[in-house]
């Protein structure tokens, strides 16, 4: 169930916990499904399909809605503590972050109209490889959630370096379309706020890798692995935030 | 009171908060059985430690090696040392009535005596000294106030305590025991027998309290240990498996035991 | 389902006929004896009772008698008190779970349950006798030996009593006096003692009913007097010996004086069980 491994005396405790962390999986899977959507439509430059992912997002908002109830009530009458607190608290967290992760599909998808409407520019494709990093980091940090796998958490944790490397490189190569030709400002401009989504979607990835780390550990994840780990190789790819 | 304890800056003692009881490798037997294993701990000074565990784990035992008031049933032996402002309680040398005098205690069930309000304040205190009328009235109002009953009973001191509720029953017992002005004030599980309003009053007590006195309290509440604890002391079949402070155990206990204890699964 | 309930019915409504049928056999006798004692007592109730020794015969009255059973049964109860709640006491705080405490509360029961007219026979021994040959052979009966044999009587119930309302002190109120560094003899004068005070005051509310009604041991050592005495040295009467005396003579005006005895000593224990019905309600009260 969580890193006790044991069972609560009170069953039901147990049943509401695990629905919690299903509840999670199934808003996340949503959300990554949404983003693998928006890009579709970016491919396809189908508008009403455009339209019908943002009108899916609303689903996300429900579901964020229904954990936080959740929540509130293990909050209230189980009065969690240690493992299962932390357990309620990252949940909460987490799924904050998964709302966020639908809201820059939705917008993703939003900015497909308008880029739909002028001609096709060369770049857009390489919003596909970016939106497929992201989309994997999502799937991956669901995963390692479902199974408290703190080191497949924090393997995406680390991946975002590499969403962080190809998002400078797409502003970069975008920067160069829009000083060839004027006329690619509009679409590149669209597609430089859809990277940026996409790229912060991968932010929100790693969030969830961190509420992982703490829900399981009840320690920070970056203190003790950057210690660890970065100490000769500072982060890099953070220059524009 | 030497120089050296005048001279040393209040701040630095607030900080390294000394202990004052020193449990060292605490072991009790009864009939044969054997109750406490190798405790060690250190109680700190004006400090809330709570003591928690399931039924027969041997909490409320330990509390009552701390004012050896086990030492009134037969058969009962206790081996290792507790040191109580450096001198060891548990030897044979050490005297019963000082050790009282410093070490109060309050019980599950409210226990006053059978007579007036003010008798079983005083009490206690005829025992220990001698007190003009005035001084006596003064120390009993004193405890009363401290114990937050004063304002309820102070038209009634003459009555027969038994008519007290069961929440002011409980609080005139601790008034009875810090009446005698101890160091430590010892409470076994004091709120299991009250209504939570009452375990409320109990609880803002506690705090207040221990700007002046070193408490231990035994509780079956985890959330009560959680609430009024600065330290929380998990005691499991006789063992003490893990002492730390109260944030740390309820927050991310360091043994999986402890943990298993208090967020209510199969130990 | 509906078959069990009839079951559970049926053996519920036996068991219930059952134990109010034992019940009221039980409740029959005692209301018949109680009536009896009641309509012939009555009947020969009237002012020279009280008035007119026991001499006269069938014209008389039972007050020497009266009087002789007041000082005898206070006699022993003032004997018996004193020792009975010291040894209760003992037993019960400083005794209690040792083997010595055991036997002796052994022993204190089987006392209880010692046929009185053995406990006369030997304060006869140990009391008439030796006063006896004191006297040069003037067998020397005396309401004092009488009440020595009724102590003898009351003692063990006080002691048990003593010691059974000593134990229901719960032991939190001793714990909770011992923590104050109050000494065990302090606690047991001043608290433990206040606080079973009632069941105490029962016990020997209860220990007098049971001797005012005691006939054999007051043969070998109170044994009588158609006088009125109050000198305890004195043979002296008692209303059960006379009972015991006027019932078995042939004439039916001394009959009927033993009804009015009767009559006169049921109410007197009647009047001592609701007393100690009332100690113990009152205190019952207060700790609420």
């Amino acid at each position: 169930m969580n890193g006790s491994g044991k069972e609560h005396i009170i069953k039901s405790y147990d049943d509401e916990l695990a629905r919690l962390t299903g509840e999670i999986v199934r808003m996340g899977e949503l959300a990554a499904t949404q983003l693998e959507s928006a890009i579709d439509v970016v491919e396809r430059r189908d508008e009403r399909a455009a339209q019908r992912v943002v009108a899916n997002d609303d689903a996300i908002d429900q579901m964020e809605q229904e954990i936080s109830h959740d929540v509130v009530r293990l909050l209230a009458l189980r009065a969690p503590i240690a493992g299962d607190l932390r357990n309620v608290f990252a949940a909460l967290r987490i799924a904050a972050d998964i709302e966020r992760i639908g809201d820059y599909a939705a917008n993703v998808a939003k900015r497909s109209i308008p880029l739909s409407m002028v001609a096709p520019v060369a770049p857009a494709s390489g919003l596909a490889y970016l939106a497929e990093l992201a989309a994997e980091q999502v799937r991956e940090v669901l995963a390692a959630y479902n199974d408290r796998d703190t080191e497949r958490a924090y393997q995406v944790w680390q991946n975002d370096v590499a969403l962080d490397d190809a998002y400078t490189g797409y502003f970069r190569q975008l920067l160069t379309y829009m000083m060839e030709d004027p006329r690619n400002i509009t679409p590149c401009t669209h597609l430089l706020f859809m990277a940026k989504n996409i790229e912060r979607i991968g932010d929100h990835a790693t969030n969830i890798a961190e509420n992982i780390w703490f829900q399981v550990h009840g320690e920070p994840l970056n203190k003790q692995r950057i210690k660890r780990d970065f100490t000769s190789n500072p982060e890099p790819g953070r220059l524009d935030e | 009171m030497n120089d050296s304890a005048l001279a040393a800056p209040p701040v630095q003692a607030a900080a390294a908060t000394p202990p004052k009881l020193k449990v060292r490798d605490l072991n009790f037997y009864y009939d044969g059985f054997h109750a406490l294993k190798g405790i060690s701990m250190d109680v700190p000074e004006k400090q809330v430690t709570a003591i928690i565990g399931p039924s027969g784990c041997g909490k409320s035992t330990l509390l009552r090696i701390f004012n050896r008031i086990y030492a009134i049933y037969p058969k009962l032996e206790a081996r290792g040392s507790i040191e109580l402002d450096g001198e060891n309680i548990l030897a044979p040398g050490y005297s019963m009535n000082r050790l009282r005098s410093k070490v109060g205690m309050v019980f599950q069930k409210p226990v006053p005596f059978p007579m007036t309000i003010f008798e079983n304040v005083a009490y206690g205190i005829r025992h220990h000294e001698r007190l003009s009328r005035s001084e006596m009235e003064a120390r009993v109002e004193q405890a009363l106030r401290s114990a937050a009953l004063w304002d309820e009973v102070k038209d009634k001191l003459k009555q027969n305590a038994l008519g007290l509720s069961g929440g002011q029953q409980q609080r005139l017992c601790i008034a009875r025991a810090i009446a005698l002005r101890p160091e430590v004030l010892l409470l076994d599980e004091p709120t299991s027998a009250l209504d939570p309003i009452a375990t409320g009053r109990i609880e803002q007590l506690v705090e207040e309290l221990k700007h002046e006195y070193t408490i231990v309290i035994v509780t079956h509440n985890m959330q009560q240990a959680a609430r009024c604890s600065d330290r929380t002391a998990f005691m499991y079949l006789g063992e003490l498996i893990e002492f730390d402070r109260t944030e740390q155990i309820f927050t991310k206990p360091g043994k999986k035991q402890t943990e298993d204890y208090i967020t209510g699964r199969f130990g | 389902m509906s078959a069990l309930y009839l079951r559970r019915r049926i053996a519920n409504w036996v068991a219930l006929a059952l134990s109010g049928l034992a019940t009221l056999l039980g409740l029959a006798f005692l209301v018949w004896i109680l009536w009896e004692t009641l309509r012939q007592g009555i009947a020969a109730l009237d002012l020279k009772l009280f008035t007119k020794i026991t001499a006269y015969g069938e014209d008389g009255g039972l007050a020497n008698a009266m009087v002789g059973s007041l000082i005898i049964d206070f006699i022993g109860i003032a004997i018996a008190t004193p020792i009975g709640v010291l040894a209760g006491t003992w037993l019960a705080e400083y005794a209690n779970r040792t083997r010595l405490g055991e036997a002796i509360r052994f022993l204190n029961d089987i006392l209880l349950s010692a046929p009185s007219i053995v406990l006369g026979l030997f304060v006869y021994t140990i009391v008439v006798l030796p006063i006896t040959s004191l006297t040069s052979g003037n067998t020397t009966f005396s309401g004092f030996a009488g009440g020595v044999a009724l102590a003898l009587i009351a003692l063990p119930v006080i002691v048990r009593t003593t010691d059974e309302m000593l134990r229901l002190v719960p032991s939190t109120l001793r714990e909770a006096a011992l923590s104050l560094g109050v000494p065990q003899w302090k606690l047991t004068c001043q608290i433990l003692v206040r606080a079973a005070r009632s069941g105490i005051i029962t016990g020997v509310l209860l220990a007098l009913a049971r001797i005012s009604g005691e006939t054999a041991p007051l043969l070998f050592t109170a044994f009588g007097n158609n006088y009125m005495t109050l000198n305890p040295l004195d043979k002296m009467a008692s209303l059960p010996q006379v009972i015991y005396q006027y019932a078995n003579d042939p004439g039916d005006a001394m009959h009927a004086l033993a009804w009015a005895g009767a009559f006169v000593v049921t109410m007197f224990v009647l009047l001592l069980s609701l007393a100690s019905r009332f100690v113990l309600s009152r205190n019952k009260v207060s700790h609420e």
